[in-house]
């Protein structure tokens, strides 16, 4: 899919911005603070509804302002679409409002209606960093490919959060109120669950062949899903891993509420990475860990493209200049297919790439190539 | 700029504490009210004082009435058989539009949501747990809303009542009659086909 035009409105520190980009590469080039990322983040925010940076949202509109937007057009491989998100930010509430094609839809609607891969600096952190951010990895791909998905993981935060709050702050807890919660808590999770192994699945055979294609005969690379409980039989179907989780958060429930906290769900999963049979956190190199991380979200780009059939939109935000010569060529070289793509950097990088080059400077676009 | 008189501003600044009004609505408001003359501004203040000492709350099921117990409560034609719980007042006012429901209501007062500190016990449960012993109905039918807070609250409930040897439900979630199917969110219509039911024959 290729996004045809851009304009913004009071964004960040974006008076107003119409950027007509280029099918290909576009390459964004600026100094610090000038609106590179401000600009992919917006990008960014007509796939998944939501900013990559922050989750303070009223940083999106401009200082002074209370309303922002994000307009965009984009060509899917069957017609176009036309989205528009608005960001309201007034008296501390900040609300978001969605529509295509010019009809108001929810979130949930909006969401993944073009496809977006993003790679930022903090994705470098993939191997070595908190489970959250792998958490967020499976997330990204997952809630964008189907609605459903996200509502799920929403609900599931939603009652999470309302069970966290119950064993905190009740004096002497209603079991049967947390059996309410484990029940519903036990439906969203079997799904999750085996939403995720299948994506897991998926995404360390497509990063195990880009791996080796790179490093041929080195050390195989593996991703291993941890779910949380501990479950390994997923065939079984959705039914019986509710019961399984179910009879887990039974199990767990004296020491959830010894500690006053939810210790088991989908919340608490993790994906380690293996180079052969050692764990890459412990036992890998920094550049083993860094090729494993591009081989991740090289394999993430491609299996998002096999999973929804159009080739997803592709953001490195200030990530080419972390990486040396060779695997910039590498990483940009096994992404294959992408139709177009937007890349920031401080400044032009070693590598000749790009069908557009860009300049930033104070909030203004010009292009230079 | 001059200040606006001492109670025009009182009163903007009144109007502008009540939901969905802000500032400038405020304003229009009491401007209008001021080009009325004073038995329309009496009466207005009369009827919101009335909604103070009149109005009270339904010893039997928790609703708002002028006449304790409320017109549903007291009216016999109700199928005695059918508990309808609902979470607030204006609820019942919304199924009573229907026509269609035939019971008598009860009215939680809230949902459960520990977050905002309303547990089970900040709630009407104990009451209801008490007028279904007592009144036996046959099926108590749980039309709480269709969020996360409305969903844990009617699974916890069918779990307190069903012991009570009472059918429980709760009302279907699904597609907006007269609607288009592909206009449909994904989400409503996953429920829709997990809630889907077999034709007669």
């Amino acid at each position: 899919m290729i996004v045809r035009s851009v304009t913004l409105g009071s964004f960040r520190n974006y008076a107003a911005l119409d950027f007509q980009p280029s099918p290909g590469l576009n390459l964004i080039v600026g100094r610090n603070a000038q609106g590179k990322s401000n600009l992919l983040e917006a990008i960014a925010m007509l796939g998944t509804g939501k900013s990559f940076r922050t989750s303070r949202e009223s940083e999106l509109v401009q200082h002074g302002q209370s309303l922002a937007f994000v307009n965009g057009v984009a060509e899917l491989s069957h017609g176009s679409v036309t989205l528009s998100c608005r960001i309201v930010s007034a008296g501390g509430v900040t609300r978001k409002t969605y529509a295509v094609n010019g009809a108001p839809v929810r979130f949930a609607s909006f969401l993944g209606s073009i496809k977006v891969v993003t790679f930022v600096p903090a994705d470098l952190l993939l191997v070595t960093g908190p489970p959250s951010l792998r958490r967020a990895m499976l997330n990204a791909t997952l809630a964008q490919e189907r609605a459903t998905y996200y509502a799920d993981l929403a609900r599931y935060a939603k009652h999470l959060a309302q069970k966290s709050a119950y064993l905190r702050t009740a004096t002497s807890p209603d079991p049967r109120l947390l059996a309410t919660y484990n029940a519903l808590l036990a439906e969203l999770a079997a799904r999750l669950l085996l939403a995720r192994a299948r994506y897991v699945t998926q995404l360390t055979r497509a990063a195990a062949a880009i791996h080796r294609r790179w490093i041929p005969g080195g050390a195989p690379l593996s991703a291993v899903y941890h779910p949380s409980p501990a479950l390994r039989d997923y065939a079984a179907g959705e039914a019986e891993l509710r019961l399984q989780i179910g009879a887990a958060l039974e199990e767990a429930l004296p020491r959830e509420l010894a500690r006053r906290q939810c210790l088991v769900g989908p919340h608490r999963d993790d994906v380690e990475l293996l180079l052969g049979e050692l764990p890459l956190a412990q036992f890998g190199s920094q550049g083993q860990q860094r090729t494993a991380v591009l081989a991740l979200k090289s394999a993430e780009y491609a299996v998002l493209r096999e999973r929804t059939g159009e080739a997803p939109v592709l953001l490195l935000d200030d990530v080419l200049s972390e990486l040396d010569a060779q695997r910039q060529e590498a990483f940009l070289g096994s992404v294959e297919g992408y139709e177009q793509a937007f890349v920031t950097a401080t400044a032009l990088p070693a590598l000749e790439i790009g069908s557009a080059h860009y300049v930033v400077e104070g909030a203004r676009l010009s292009r230079i190539r | 700029m001059p200040s606006i008189a001492g109670p025009v501003q009182s009163l903007i600044n009144e109007f502008a504490k009540l939901p969905t009004i802000g500032p400038k609505t405020a304003a229009r408001l009491v401007f209008y009210l001021l080009a009325q003359p004073r038995g329309e501004a009496a009466s207005l203040a009369e009827a919101i004082l009335a909604l103070k000492d009149k109005v009270r709350s339904c010893s039997q099921c928790f609703s708002i009435t002028e006449d304790d117990p409320c017109e549903i409560c007291r009216d016999p034609r109700r199928d005695p058989r059918l508990l309808c719980v609902v979470a607030e007042p204006k609820d019942i006012f919304a199924l009573e539009r229907t026509g269609v429901y035939r019971g008598r209501y009860h009215v939680l007062g809230g949902l459960i949501s520990p977050m905002e500190g309303i547990g089970p016990d900040q709630l009407r449960v104990r009451e209801l747990i008490a007028r279904v012993g007592q009144e036996s109905p046959s099926e108590v039918v749980i039309a709480t809303n269709p969020n996360a807070e409305g969903e844990a609250t009617a699974l916890y409930l069918s779990r307190l009542l069903q012991p009570l040897g009472v059918t429980v439900s709760r009302l279907a979630y699904g597609l907006p009659i007269g609607g288009e199917l592909d206009y449909a969110d994904e989400v409503t219509l996953a429920k829709a086909i997990e809630g889907r039911r077999i034709l007669e024959k």
